[in-house]
């Protein structure tokens, strides 16, 4: 696993999981960013703080293409620039107050966030679809020892019938993206989801025993 | 952490009408503390350890002291008044810092997102400029000419008003707001935040009401005041940094902050900075 915490792309959350109009707590290895999407369905990643009191954005509201903080209602553009401060409705709010946004990227139904500049694009699982996510309470050697196999450079776990993409969150916390084949049935989908469920449990159990 | 000047105030920590024999273990800034009702039937408070604390009993609450108080609890001549209607509202316990808990009582450009439909709406989001002054005679923090557009300002309100508010700091976490009273014109209800710090990401927030209303049930007077205190804890427990931010830069301020503003400078003065973040530290 990518251990570096700038440029690389980190698969934060599933795109069928924002929905237009949405925001969502998401995080990178630089900590947490408001996850959320446009009414016309562009994803932006944002500074999970609002510079006015500190309030986190992934609580606030989205409306058109803009993101609101629910304390006071400052709104940002997808750029990162305030645009209003409902207080005074008649102030054009400076250009220095801006919250920092990163770099989204959405490929085969997985959201990409990048911190700081991107190195390249982020990796493309041919023939593969994404189809839930879990927080395992473990990190990821937990979840190799669980899985008996290791993840590659790109956080891709082969499980046998289905493969994770992990997310390191923090110590003991991993976000994993399940990944079928696109062509899946139902089926196949409801037993790797169950599969994906013991296999959380077994991880979560070496994490608390110590084993890893 | 270094002791300052906030040790030697008073602070809440408790309803009297609720006190026992038995006691209630509660803390203050840190210490573990219990109080109880004495054979007299008077308040007592004592830390663990069993020293005893110094005790008032004021608006309905019992307040004591880690220090050695320099003045009284401070007064309020308004709820004295006859006719007045005292409603122990209880507590609502928040993981934020006993100052951030002021400051965000201090504040009104958060009406209409945090309580829409009740203290605020949109469009009715600005804030009109009012006047704050730190009162040098009385060393308290008062803002006055408040006023702002509510959709159920009260209770006993219905429909929409524009309400008048004055908002006065007479201790480091405690708030007293005056606002207009819907009944009677010309007087003012009496709200107030009694701030008990338990650590200084850690308090118990004891508002208190004396309000000219004889209508409402009680059980709905402490119910709306309640939804509203459980309103502002959702922004409180979820603000970075959790401690009050007490050095220009962390936040921006604008004109509709000049009360936080206010606030912030007279606990720097004062060396209130228990709950407080400096750029020192």
């Amino acid at each position: 696993m990518p251990s570096d915490t700038t440029g690389f792309w980190t698969p934060v959350a599933l795109s069928a999981d924002l929905p237009a109009g949405t925001v969502m707590p998401a995080r990178t290895s630089a900590g947490s960013i408001a996850l959320w999407r446009s009414e016309s369905g562009c994803a932006t990643a944002s500074a999970d703080r609002c510079p006015h009191r500190g309030m986190r954005l992934s609580h606030g509201f989205v409306r058109g293409e803009a993101l609101s903080c629910i304390y006071h209602g400052w709104t940002y553009s997808r750029g990162g620039s305030c645009t209003r401060i409902p207080a005074h409705p008649g102030l054009t709010p400076p250009e220095t107050i801006r919250v920092t946004t990163h770099a989204v990227e959405e490929v085969d139904g997985v959201i990409w966030v990048a911190v700081g500049e991107p190195t390249g694009v982020p990796p493309r699982f041919d023939g593969l679809a994404a189809f839930r996510s879990l927080s395992f309470g473990a990190g990821v050697a937990a979840i190799e020892a669980a899985a008996d196999a290791k993840a590659t450079a790109q956080g891709l776990l082969d499980a046998g019938k289905y493969r994770f993409l992990l997310a390191p969150q923090e110590d003991v916390l991993t976000l994993a993206h399940v990944l079928l084949p696109s062509d899946a049935s139902p089926s196949d989908r409801i037993a790797a989801s169950r599969a994906a469920e013991c296999m959380r449990r077994t991880a979560e159990d070496i994490q608390t025993k110590g084993v890893a | 952490m270094t002791k300052n000047a906030m040790v030697d105030e008073w602070y809440p920590v408790g309803l009297f009408s609720q006190l026992t024999k038995d006691g209630r273990k509660t803390a203050l800034m840190g210490e573990p503390i219990e109080v109880r009702v004495n054979g007299n039937g008077g308040a007592e408070v004592a830390t663990a350890e069993g020293r005893v604390l110094p005790v008032r009993v004021r608006y309905g609450h019992v307040w004591t002291s880690l220090g050695t108080p320099h003045k009284d609890v401070f007064a309020i001549p308004e709820a004295e008044a006859p006719g007045r209607r005292y409603v122990d509202v209880g507590v609502v316990r928040v993981r934020c810092s006993p100052l951030r808990a002021v400051e965000n009582f201090l504040d009104i450009a958060h009406f209409p997102f945090v309580h829409t439909d009740i203290l605020g709406a949109e469009p009715h989001t600005e804030v009109e400029n009012y006047k704050v002054e730190i009162r040098e005679d009385v060393d308290e923090v008062w803002a006055t000419q408040v006023k702002f557009y509510q959709p159920q300002a009260a209770k006993s309100a219905s429909g929409g008003i524009t309400t008048e508010y004055m908002y006065r700091v007479p201790a480091p976490t405690c708030s007293v707001l005056y606002k207009t009273c819907p009944p009677r014109p010309g007087e003012w209800d009496v709200i107030t935040l009694f701030v008990q710090p338990l650590a200084e990401d850690l308090c118990d927030v004891w508002p208190w009401m004396a309000l000219y209303d004889d209508e409402t049930p009680m059980t709905d007077l402490i119910h709306f005041q309640q939804t509203i205190f459980l309103q502002d804890r959702s922004i409180l427990e979820n603000q970075i940094p959790r401690l009050l931010p007490l050095d220009p830069g962390m936040e921006i301020p604008t004109r509709a902050d000049l009360t936080s503003v206010a606030y912030r400078r007279w606990l720097k003065r004062h060396n209130y900075t228990y709950g407080a973040q400096l750029v020192a530290q």
